[in-house]
């Protein structure tokens, strides 16, 4: 999604600052990359091993145990309607990585075809591309979510759709400079001048160069693909009951906040924990690949 | 009030609100809070933060409930709800008399009552007022449809000549709608008036900032004596629950409108807050729609109505602060008939039922909620879990707001969750709008057709005595009941907390509040 | 490509950036189910008087007139009237407009407040647990839900400290200053890890520089040799990427509003977008798309204000 970027000056300077020795430094030498992977790692296999770690249905209720305090049988307490908060926070990280992980999917092919035909042509295709990149960036991100999802009603199918319109923008945006740069470089050149064909050139030369730049980027945006689900539960625009979603626990438990803090303040905690440790990926894997690159 | 629409800001509070009605624990009969250290003072502003702004401040068009509260400080009718909610007092009028063949109604206006730019009120600005509110197509006209004429036949006393008798004739003079505004809007367009609007009322315009703040400050010419307290009121629109709890707390502000359920109890016992649960007419449904399968098959309608185990609907959706529901009408409204055999919970007759219907082994069905009504959906999610034994699987299908309104009056539903509250003491415009299936509401949009149900509401408009009304309306409820055209699941109170030092506040089940009543210690 | 030549071609593109913004956002809003006479008239909503409010605004028409009678007015400078309220849409905007920017330009000073000393702490140790921790703490903030944050911030410090007011916008400039503390705060906490991080990487860039390395071998002392020639060149990048964030910023703020009962433009679109009040949603978009623009371009200028190396010819 178009949340956060960097300018391409800043990135070349954090790429000059790494400029090393490829071989100095591997995944468990960067604290950043092992940290998050660990964390990430840990959430993924509690998520997966939910009906291991708790004996609840998530959308079972009972009425006749609602609100309840945290206690040895439930550990964070129960929900309104009496349904287990453990068992709904395990399975509402796994509702919300799956939902953020797919969503990030589509943009990240879509976005990047496009920059790569942007970049390689240049000419009235580069503009006409970087005018519709410019009309989506103008538009505040998150109103134009919520107004597509508002168009398309409530749902995961919605969440997907609305990601990919906005969320390309981003990927089409780092790939177009990366191969604006890469295309002068001289073995394309010597590609192109060999007769090679543009589909070729570009998918067999110049992306397997330019790809890492989006996979990084892509860390960073399954995070705000996950802030989006969470906020679009906030506003009753997520995913639809009694499928267990962190945003919507988020908002329900809001109105407990001063008597049953532990509603709202774990699954909070939770989608904090899952964009640490992508953003600490995302970052240790910047550092990791970036070097290779100059 | 009305039927309260599925607004826009509920699904921007993200919290409870759109709920309200009949029970609860609410201070009885005009004052409220805690026995106060010396008499009312006066002077203060009050900050009250409603849920949502106000529309517009026309009162003959305007159907929004947040306007509608805070232009009954402005405009009076002349007759008002009584703290009951059950009856009328005199208001701007002192007294009437009414003609042999109930046709005429002849008004005594209290003399003395000023606008608040000075000028005296006489019959020529009540004839334009309630002329002008049967003008209003788009709006109220149709309470005053029983009206053939209004007369002005000196300065102190009005007629009002009916086309027939008509039983519910003061509790629609007590409505808003029929407030009095200045003749011919004192010179100016309707548009112009009603940007600075003036009436008979405790307060007068001061400045309304949209979608931040409204502010009515002290009108000196009010007609009662020492009355009102408080040198203004302003409303603030902050649509969060949580916001405007904690505002409260922080002093900010004084009346915190429609906390959340889940906060009612915590803010009980939360030091410098009072929490009131006045009565209300609010009445929650589950509505069916007849034109779809299978809900025309009575005994289907009867089996999700006995499957409802309310009292649970009671515990988690307002945290007991409410009744179950057993009959159309609220308890709060005249001519409410307690005995009415609204079904309860009781899973071997529903069952029963089912055994009996077009869908003996259960069906696949949806429910409509507006998206962003966390009370909706627990509801919904809960009745998903009681239908299952039925056989009945029930699927989930939030939209936006106006989407949900606008599929359920168009009758493109399956279930769709909906509730009303009074605007008049006289449950005709409930009756009619609830069960005649030839009124603009289609029976409460679902099409419901029971031709005894029908006459005998047609027949109690125009039947004056109470007992002969009340052998009618009994009939009425028992029929909606028994059909079960819809699941009557609730009643609940009116929840509003205030500061300690607010003292004076208290709303009638039809919603109304006498802020000139209110005052602030120190 | 002279600067001014960059400023009008850039002044240019934005007329079509523009009108593709209104086009998006009319037939969007325009195609979302629902309806305005829905709002407006509630359970009243029958047939015949929405037709009749359907005339009166000019919905009835088709959707390509709508919209050509929509661009005609706005060459005008005419927004066309809010169908909730009724007055000028325009006005409402207006209105609303400050609360907005006092928000996003308060946050992005915080944002800057909050980082540049972080940012130095890390970068002149590099690769020391310093840097570390500060490049790794922020990360936090980017995964936190900003509606979370602010609730949580408010109990802390307005209702058990009462160090500041709820919620709300304040009066006069010192009233903003304070009431908005928290809610820019908020806005700040998700800004500020993207902040730390330019500033970092171009402090590393200018610490390596040939002229600082001079300095430093003539004995210009430490905290001069920073505040003189790294800060100055540093900061400038830093604003670079706010700017870039621009559209993030307002989106950001669309929550905050709410949250903190703030009467801005983000809680007037999504208030209009739920009540199809189509003149005002078209009305803030534009704006909100005008502003992005104009931001970046500040942007951009300042970034090659820094960098006269820096050649117009994207």
């Amino acid at each position: 999604m178009s949340a956060i970027s960097f300018p391409e000056p800043v990135l070349a300077a954090e790429a000059e600052e790494h400029a090393q020795p490829r071989g100095a430094r591997r995944w468990y030498r960067q604290p950043a990359l092992a940290t998050g992977l660990i964390l990430l790692g840990i959430i993924v296999i509690a998520a997966a091993a939910a009906p291991l770690l708790t004996p609840y249905d998530p959308i079972k209720q009972n009425l006749g145990a609602s609100l309840l305090g945290p206690s040895a049988q439930h550990w964070l307490g129960t929900d309104q309607t009496g349904r287990d908060t453990f068992a709904r926070l395990l399975y509402g990280l796994r509702t919300d990585l799956r939902i953020a992980f797919i969503a990030v999917l589509l943009p990240f092919c879509i976005g990047t075809v496009l920059g790569s035909i942007a970049g390689y042509f240049g000419g009235w295709v580069d503009s006409v591309l970087m005018r519709l990149v410019d009309i989506v960036v103008a538009f505040p991100f998150y109103v134009l979510i919520i107004a597509l999802v508002f168009v398309l009603g409530p749902g995961q199918r919605s969440i997907y759709i609305a990601i990919t319109l906005v969320g390309w923008v981003s990927y089409a945006r780092i790939i177009r400079g990366e191969i604006l740069v890469a295309k002068r470089q001289d073995y394309v050149l010597a590609a192109r001048a060999g007769g090679l064909s543009a589909i070729r050139i570009i998918g067999r030369h110049l992306l397997p160069n330019v790809i890492t730049q989006a996979i990084v980027y892509a860390m960073s945006d399954i995070v705000q693909d996950i802030l989006a689900i969470v906020t679009l539960g906030y506003f009753g625009l997520g995913v639809p009951p009694p499928t267990p979603d962190l945003g919507s626990m988020i908002n329900d438990g809001q109105n407990f906040l001063t008597t049953h803090w532990q509603l709202t303040t774990f699954p909070g905690l939770a989608v904090v924990v899952v964009g640490l440790s992508l953003s600490l990926i995302g970052d240790g894997f910047a550092d990791l690949i970036r070097p290779g690159q100059l | 009030m009305k039927f309260r629409m599925s607004t826009a800001k509920t699904l921007i509070t993200a919290g409870a609100l759109v709920v309200l009605a009949g029970c609860g624990s609410g201070g009885s009969g005009g004052a409220s809070g805690p026995a106060a250290t010396g008499g009312p003072v006066h002077g203060g502003n009050l900050v009250f933060a409603a849920v949502q702004d106000a529309q517009s401040m026309n009162n003959t068009t305007v159907f929004d409930n947040n306007s509608i509260w805070i232009f009954e400080q402005i405009f009076q009718p002349l007759y008002t709800v009584t703290d009951n909610g059950k009856g009328v007092k005199p208001w701007l009028a002192t007294s009437y008399t009414m003609s042999t063949d109930k046709k005429t109604y002849t008004f005594k206006l209290r003399p003395g009552v000023k606008f608040s730019n000075g000028k005296p009120m006489t019959s020529a600005d009540v004839r334009f007022s309630i002329d002008q509110n049967r003008k209003a197509t788009q709006g109220w006209a149709y309470l005053d449809s029983a009206i053939s004429s209004v007369d002005a036949p000196d300065p102190s006393t009005v007629v009002i000549h009916l086309k027939f008798p008509w039983a519910p004739l003061l509790a629609d003079l007590s409505i808003f709608a029929n407030g009095i505004v200045p003749n011919n809007y004192g010179g100016q367009t309707e548009a112009q008036f009603y940007q600075h609007p003036i009436g008979t009322g405790p307060f007068k315009w001061d400045y309304w900032h949209k979608g931040q703040a409204l502010k009515l400050v002290r009108n000196t010419f009010y007609w009662q004596k020492g009355l009102p307290y408080l040198n203004s009121i302003t409303w603030t629109d902050v649509a969060n629950d949580n916001t405007r709890e904690l505002q409260l707390k922080g002093g900010q502000a004084q009346i915190d409108q429609t906390p959340a359920w889940s906060t009612v109890s915590s803010l009980k016992s939360t030091a410098g807050v009072v929490m009131h649960l006045f009565n209300s007419t609010q009445t929650n449904y589950l509505a069916f729609n007849e034109l779809r399968k299978p809900f025309q098959d009575v005994h289907v309608r009867r089996a999700i109505s006995l499957a409802i185990d309310r009292n649970a609907l009671v515990k988690a959706v307002l945290f007991g602060n409410g009744k179950p529901a057993n009959s159309l009408f609220p308890p709060q409204v005249p001519f409410y008939q307690a005995s009415t055999p609204g079904l309860q919970l009781n899973i071997a007759q529903a069952k029963a039922e089912m055994a009996k219907s077009s869908v003996p082994h259960g069906f696949t069905t949806t429910i409509l909620v507006p998206a962003g009504n966390s009370d909706y959906v627990t509801i919904a999610t809960i009745l998903q879990s009681e239908l299952k034994p039925l056989g009945i699987k029930l699927n989930i299908t939030q939209l936006d707001p106006n989407v949900v309104n606008k599929d359920e009056q168009s009758l493109k539903y399956d279930m769709v969750l909906t509730l009303w509250t009074m605007d008049i003491p006289d449950p005709d415009e409930l009756a009619t709008f609830a069960v005649d299936p030839k009124s603009g509401a289609r029976s409460f949009f679902t099409n419901y057709d029971n031709p005894t149900v029908v006459k005998d509401t047609h027949l109690a408009e125009r039947t004056t005595d109470p007992a002969a009304r009340q052998t009618l309306y009994n009939i009425v409820q028992a029929g909606a009941a028994n059909d079960a055209f819809m699941a009557f699941l609730y009643y609940s109170p009116y929840p509003y907390a205030t500061t300690t030092n607010v003292h004076g506040f208290f709303v009638t089940p039809l919603g109304n509040m006498h802020m000139e009543n209110v005052w602030l210690s120190k | 490509m002279g600067r001014m030549t960059f400023v009008v071609r850039r002044l240019l593109m934005l007329v079509p950036v523009a009108i593709g913004v209104t086009i998006v956002v009319f037939f969007m809003i325009h195609l979302i189910p629902g309806d305005p006479a829905q709002t407006i008239l509630g359970i009243h909503a029958t047939p015949k008087a929405i037709a009749i409010l359907h005339r009166q605004w000019g919905l009835n028409r088709p959707l390509v007139s709508q919209y050509w009678l929509f661009m005609d007015r706005l060459v005008h400078g005419n927004l066309g009237l809010s169908l909730y309220y009724g007055t000028s849409a325009a006005s409402l905007i207006l209105s609303r407009l400050p609360a907005t920017l006092w928000l996003i330009a308060y946050a992005a000073v915080l944002a800057v407040a909050v980082s540049v000393p972080l940012a130095m702490i890390a970068a002149t140790r590099k690769d020391a647990v310093r840097d570390h921790v500060v490049r790794a703490v922020p990360l936090l903030g980017l995964g936190m839900p900003p509606f979370w944050v602010g609730i949580l911030l408010v109990y802390a410090l307005a209702i058990h400290v009462h160090a500041f007011p709820v919620s709300g916008y304040g009066t006069g400039f010192g009233g903003h200053l304070h009431a908005m503390f928290l809610p820019a705060l908020t806005v700040a906490i998700a800004l500020a890890p993207v902040v730390i991080r330019s500033l970092r990487a171009s402090m590393l860039n200018v610490l390596g520089a040939e002229y600082i390395t001079t300095a430093r071998s003539k004995g210009v002392p430490g905290p001069r040799l920073f505040l003189r020639h790294v800060l100055r060149n540093a900061v400038i990048p830093a604003v670079t990427v706010l700017g870039i964030n621009i559209g993030f910023l307002i989106g950001g703020t669309v929550i905050i509003e709410n949250v903190f009962a703030i009467p801005g433009i983000g809680q007037l679109m999504i208030n209009s977008i739920f009540q199809r009040d189509f003149p005002v949603v078209q009305g803030v978009t534009l704006v909100f798309g005008v502003l992005v623009v104009l931001v970046n371009l500040l942007a951009d200028l300042s970034y090659a204000a820094l960098d006269p190396r820096v050649r117009f010819d994207r």
